[in-house]
């Protein structure tokens, strides 16, 4: 563009410039070829079969396709009025009603306790957060045998506290609590780690200016770490809420399979999967999963809507 | 805010402010402590470390107890109160292990982990080079597409994805509980975050000395970010060995099943045998147990990560 020589440079930047957009279009082509292997994979797995669902919802399919009828709204409609579908929900808020004060009370109450650098802490740290990376049939089985009604160490404690015994999981009213108890012992580490890793975010200047103004350690906690934290509170809410809803492994591996004793432990994904995988209604199954991934999504819309307005950000 | 709302209580909060900053500042280890003043400073810090030993053990506790009753004898596992010694009565996980093909089970759980690995690692750091590493129209939206991903529960693709599979005819295969898994979103996501934290002088330093994509991509960019790539696939491993609802759709014959549906069976088929029950569940949870305990920087740093992903 400058003015010397008008001629030559046009010719150059021709060149340069049919250069550069081969460049592009190459880049752009190996961008395409990189990411496709992903693309495909979560096309296929992920965002076609979940519009899929929506669709399968409203047909009456079986498996291998013959017989396809329309179902209209009817799996819904039988769904929502199905006396164990509304069980299994209320089943699964009952355990996530459980879940969520209890993680978000121990989770803050084990991470400010073993917060220390020291050697020690660290090892307790490590044996709060094995169980997490437990599998749940594995580790059902030492449950079992603590909630077992006659021989059970849970039932042991009790009689040497003096309390009435208890039938643990063989109990309809006891069922959901005793894997709500097994829950917390499995996950609870994730949330303590997230915690402490939150705890290491609040500035140690504001701590120490406020110890040496005179507020005692509860003071400083309350008043200073707890708001500081209060975003890592929120997300543990959320995403113990999310999780509470998905639960399905601890039930499998605590009832034997069963969600009993009288579905008291029927989550609604185990629910889902009971009526897909062992009755082989796949339509009926997949309205009842809509209405749990609305269910959950409105959980998610709630953290991102919520989170941007009451949470206090550093 | 905070420091302002103290200082009006500073006066009245007067005595715990001196006898706290005694025991917090003043006595740092530049001071050598008299003998006694150590004893009183332990002396205060043991009933938080009791505590703590206890939560610690109480979280130990019930894989401990599957510990005892696999090596009770028998007249010892039904004895109230219960127990907490052990008795080394071995013979039971030779028992326990002839009674089920548990070598096929454990291969099975380690190949579909591995296979997993392998596949997840290449479209996750083929997807994560792309987005970081490449200008294109359409990055910023493509990334978006991605990370949806991670806000689709799965239940909404599970029946679905079920359904497909019997379509193409894949069920009761490996190939069944390997390929759904096929990408690491949580790996494109941290990559990426590591790729674009890279200098853009490597990149561009590279590209002039006539370095393609792919080797950069291999001999600059991956050992750098070896780390990340284990903590997915420590990951992806222990999310594979673990999980229970898919393989439990999707396999029928034993010879593809993984260890936890067998043992799973196993549990159901031998219910009343609690040290047989108690032996397999302790040689098919040790290895996962191992591979934690050896390894949990890893998983520590990718679940502080993974906070922000959709904090």
């Amino acid at each position: 563009m400058s003015a010397h020589s008008p001629f030559a440079m046009s010719v150059t930047n021709a060149a340069g410039a049919r250069a550069k957009r081969r460049r592009r279009l190459r880049d752009a082509l190996t961008a395409f070829l990189f990411l496709s292997p992903a693309l495909v994979f979560l096309a296929v797995f992920v965002y076609v079969p979940s519009v899929t669902a929506f669709a399968l919802a409203f047909w009456h399919y079986h498996l291998g396709g013959a017989n396809t009828t329309w179902a209209g709204w009817s799996n819904f409609t039988d769904a929502v009025t199905f006396n164990i579908f509304q069980q299994s929900l209320a089943n699964t808020f009952y355990y996530a009603a459980m879940m969520v004060p209890a993680i978000l009370i121990l989770s803050v109450v084990i991470a400010v306790l073993i917060n220390k650098a020291s050697r020690y802490y660290t090892f307790i740290r490590t044996l709060v957060l094995l169980p997490y990376a437990t599998p749940a049939v594995g580790t059902a089985i030492g449950w079992l045998w603590i909630f077992d009604p006659t021989y059970g160490l849970a039932n042991g404690v009790l009689h040497a506290l003096g309390l009435h015994p208890s039938m643990w999981l063989q109990s309809p009213r006891m069922a959901m609590p005793s894997i709500a108890i097994y829950s917390l012992w499995h996950g609870l580490g994730f949330d303590v780690v997230i915690v402490m890793s939150a705890l290491a975010s609040v500035p140690k200047g504001i701590l120490e200016a406020a110890s040496v103004d005179g507020a005692g350690s509860a003071r400083r906690f309350f008043r200073i770490t707890l708001p500081l934290i209060s975003p890592t509170m929120f997300f543990i809410t959320i995403v113990t809420t999310i999780g509470t809803l998905q639960s399905f492994a601890q039930v499998y591996a605590l009832t034997g399979g069963s969600g009993g004793p009288e579905f008291a432990t029927t989550t609604t994904l185990f629910l889902i999967y009971e009526t897909a995988f062992i009755y082989n209604h796949f339509s009926y199954a997949s309205a009842m999963a809509v209405i749990l991934v609305l269910i959950i999504l409105g959980f998610t819309l709630i953290q991102r809507w919520a989170g941007r307005r009451f949470v206090f950000y550093q | 805010m905070e420091p302002r709302a103290c200082t009006t209580e500073s006066t009245r909060a007067h005595g715990e402010a001196t006898t706290s900053s005694t025991a917090g500042n003043l006595t740092m280890p530049t001071v050598r402590e008299s003998p006694s003043k150590k004893a009183i400073r332990l002396a205060k810090s043991l009933p938080r470390a009791v505590v703590a030993l206890v939560i610690g053990m109480s979280f130990l506790l019930p894989l401990y107890i599957a510990l005892v009753t696999s090596l009770d004898t028998r007249a010892d596992v039904f004895q109230f109160p219960p127990h907490l010694t052990l008795d080394w009565q071995w013979s039971v996980y030779t028992r326990a292990w002839h009674m089920f093909r548990w070598a096929m089970y454990l291969g099975n759980t380690v190949l579909i982990a591995v296979v997993t690995i392998a596949i997840a690692l290449i479209t996750s750091i083929l997807a994560a080079y792309a987005l970081s590493f490449i200008e294109f129209r359409g990055r910023e939206f493509v990334f978006t597409l991605i990370l949806l991903v991670m806000m689709i529960p799965s239940e909404a693709h599970l029946i679905p994805n079920f359904v497909f599979l019997a379509f193409i005819h894949l069920l009761d295969t490996y190939a069944a509980q390997i390929l759904p898994y096929g990408v690491s979103v949580f790996g494109i996501f941290l990559l990426r975050q590591f790729f674009l934290s890279l200098p853009k002088d490597y990149f561009e330093a590279a590209r002039i000395e006539g370095c393609g994509h792919l080797q950069f991509l291999w001999s600059i960019a991956l050992p750098m970010c070896r780390p990340i790539l284990f903590t997915i696939s420590l990951y992806i491993f222990i999310g594979s060995w673990n999980s229970l609802m898919w393989p439990l759709m999707v396999t029928q014959s034993h010879h593809v099943q993984p260890v936890e549906v067998a043992l799973a069976r196993f549990l159901n088929n031998n219910s009343v045998d609690w040290r047989r029950l108690s032996a397999a569940s302790i040689f098919t949870t040790v290895p996962v147990i191992a591979l934690f305990l050896f390894l949990q920087g890893y998983i520590i740093r990718g679940i502080a990560r993974g906070e922000g992903i959709q904090g």
